[in-house]
């Protein structure tokens, strides 16, 4: 399997034979205490700088696991390979320590590459929550994620995009900030996304891309299986939240039913100070809908 | 206006099928091209898109929308030249599953997806194509979406068009119905509208030839804020369009 999430990362980025840095795997994989019902931190693989010091668990039984880059952030050369198996039932959170820096590209280093691979087990929960991204000037970077999602299963993943170090006036001035994500549900594609912003060749500004905002963020919302009819309800609740959240000119939010099994919520933003707080009153809610359960925020931002 | 170079004479056959590529990607084809406008609508709406800010609009639009569907229209293309080999239906489903995947919003997609099951229902009036009606079948028992350029490059291929021109025809169309929703929603005039569809066509050119080296699994498109346009359509109080 790691071996297999290595591979894959090589044969998506030709550039990987280029000189590099480290290249590392974090594989984590969650089980269900049957006798509690907690989730648990069964088996990780962790190769630094990817690091997850342990897995607390929460209130409900919930495994929330911080996942932590010792480097302080991704490097160019940097080749990262992230797995993540949620077995049948267990229900997981994951974030980050803080935002994920990436840092200028060095001359002669090929981008920093992350590749994440995501199963989720039938029934099973994840609520991937992390910080956002800040490509600092001169950066590259390049991730790909591939998510699976079994019968059943759900999730609320969200990723935030930066402009760049906006509070010392540093925005846009990466080289290259490419997102590659896939989710799937038993098999089939229900949402992907080929995100690609490289402003020193393009007009990130452009009405027909980012138009006056900075930040962008994503958030997947799926449970597999469930009825058809209840997408379109919960897109209707949602739009009355995402409305109430949007103030033309400062932010935007807009939600749609994705082909099936899930919902995605757009978030455009000028600064980066109301997209946390936006998405977390959006999974609050969403998950109060799907699940009928609070959604308990992770601890750092308590 | 001088032509650039002499005109090429074209045989009896490149003559007809140029006139029927002509016709397959007039954006007057009734099959309903001219109700969309994939989430321009609400850029206009919220007063974010104004008339001078179209010929950028276009090509960024050109550049990342368009340029997916031009990969997509090639790849569909290529499912009608097999070189004998059977028809490949799953990859035609995977083309279609992919196109509905990486189109966010859900007016948009099914817009996109409304105007190709019309197009080929179109294209099967007009002969007998089995390999049309077997993706059409296909696609209808895996319950899966037909996208409008897949569509377009399918049957472009079944009749024996010239893939890049194929293309190029279906770009031009994608640009002119959304210049034509343009005139619809803003102050823009024929002569300007006119003038900003010729001044694309370089763009269209190059986009063209450009996705001829991507494929559906690489070919980048971030176009968030259009996206987020297309999302609140439903929400808008008063709308001339579909989507």
């Amino acid at each position: 399997m790691a071996a297999t999430a290595k591979h894959a990362l090589q044969e998506s980025t030709p550039e990987l034979s280029r000189r590099g840095r480290a290249q590392a795997l974090l594989r984590l994989n969650f089980s269900l205490d049957s006798t509690s019902g907690h989730t648990f931190l069964a088996d990780s693989y962790q190769d630094a700088p990817l690091k997850v010091v342990r897995a607390f668990t929460m209130e409900d039984g919930t495994a929330l696991a911080h996942l932590h880059n010792v480097s302080g952030g991704l490097l160019g050369g940097d080749r990262l390979a992230m797995q993540v198996n949620l077995a049948a039932g267990t229900k997981v959170q994951l974030t980050t320590t803080g935002a994920t820096r990436i840092y200028r590209n060095r001359e002669g280093f090929s981008a920093a590459m992350q590749g994440n691979e995501i199963s989720v087990g039938e029934g099973a929960l994840l609520e991937y929550l992390p910080d956002a991204m800040i490509p600092f000037a001169g950066s590259r970077y390049l991730q790909r994620t591939s998510i699976d999602l079994a019968p059943g299963a759900g999730m609320f993943w969200w990723e935030i995009v930066a402009p760049g170090r906006e509070a010392s006036g540093e925005l846009f001035e990466y080289k290259e900030f490419a997102m590659r994500t896939s989710v799937s549900a038993m098999g089939r594609r229900i949402a992907a996304e080929n995100l690609c912003l490289r402003p020193r060749q393009e007009n990130v500004s452009s009405l027909a891309r980012l138009g006056p905002y900075r930040y962008a963020a994503t958030l997947y919302i799926c449970r597999v299986n469930l009825e058809a009819g209840a997408w379109r309800g919960a897109e209707d609740q949602l739009r009355e939240l995402t409305a109430a959240l949007t103030r033309r000119g400062e932010i935007l939010w807009g939600v749609s039913s994705l082909v099936a099994h899930g919902l995605l919520v757009r978030c455009l933003a000028r600064n980066g100070r109301e997209v946390l707080p936006g998405l977390q009153a959006v999974w609050r809610s969403a998950k109060r809908h799907l699940y009928g359960q609070e959604a308990i925020p992770p601890r750092k931002v308590n | 206006m001088t032509p650039e170079r002499e005109p090429v004479a074209l045989t009896p056959s490149d003559e007809l099928a140029h006139l029927r590529l002509l016709h397959l990607a007039d954006s007057a084809l009734p099959i309903g091209s001219l109700a969309h406008s994939f989430g321009l609508e609400t850029l206009v709406s919220v007063e974010l898109l104004h008339v001078g800010d179209l010929p950028d609009f276009l090509h960024g639009y050109l550049r990342e929308a368009a340029m997916l569907e031009a990969v997509a229209c090639r790849e569909a293309f290529r499912l009608a030249q097999p070189d004998g080999k059977e028809f490949d239906a799953i990859q035609w489903i995977e083309i279609n599953d992919c196109l509905s995947a990486l189109k966010p919003a859900r007016e948009s997609r099914m817009a996109s997806a409304t105007l190709g099951r019309n197009f080929l229902h179109a294209a099967l009036g007009l002969g007998d194509f089995r390999l049309l009606r077997k993706a059409r079948d296909t696609s209808l028992e895996c319950g899966g979406l037909i996208h409008q350029c897949a569509a377009f490059g399918l049957v472009s291929g079944v009749l024996g068009f010239e893939e890049t021109r194929a293309v190029l025809a279906y770009l031009h169309q994608v640009s002119a119905c959304l210049v034509s929703a343009c005139q619809r929603l803003m102050p823009l005039g024929q002569t300007e509208a006119t003038r900003i569809l010729w001044n694309l066509k370089p763009a269209i050119v190059e986009v063209g030839a450009d996705s001829a080296s991507l494929n559906l699994e690489t070919v980048p498109c971030t176009m968030p804020l259009l996206d987020w346009g297309a999302m609140e359509h439903p929400a808008l109080a008063t709308r001339l369009f579909i989507s």
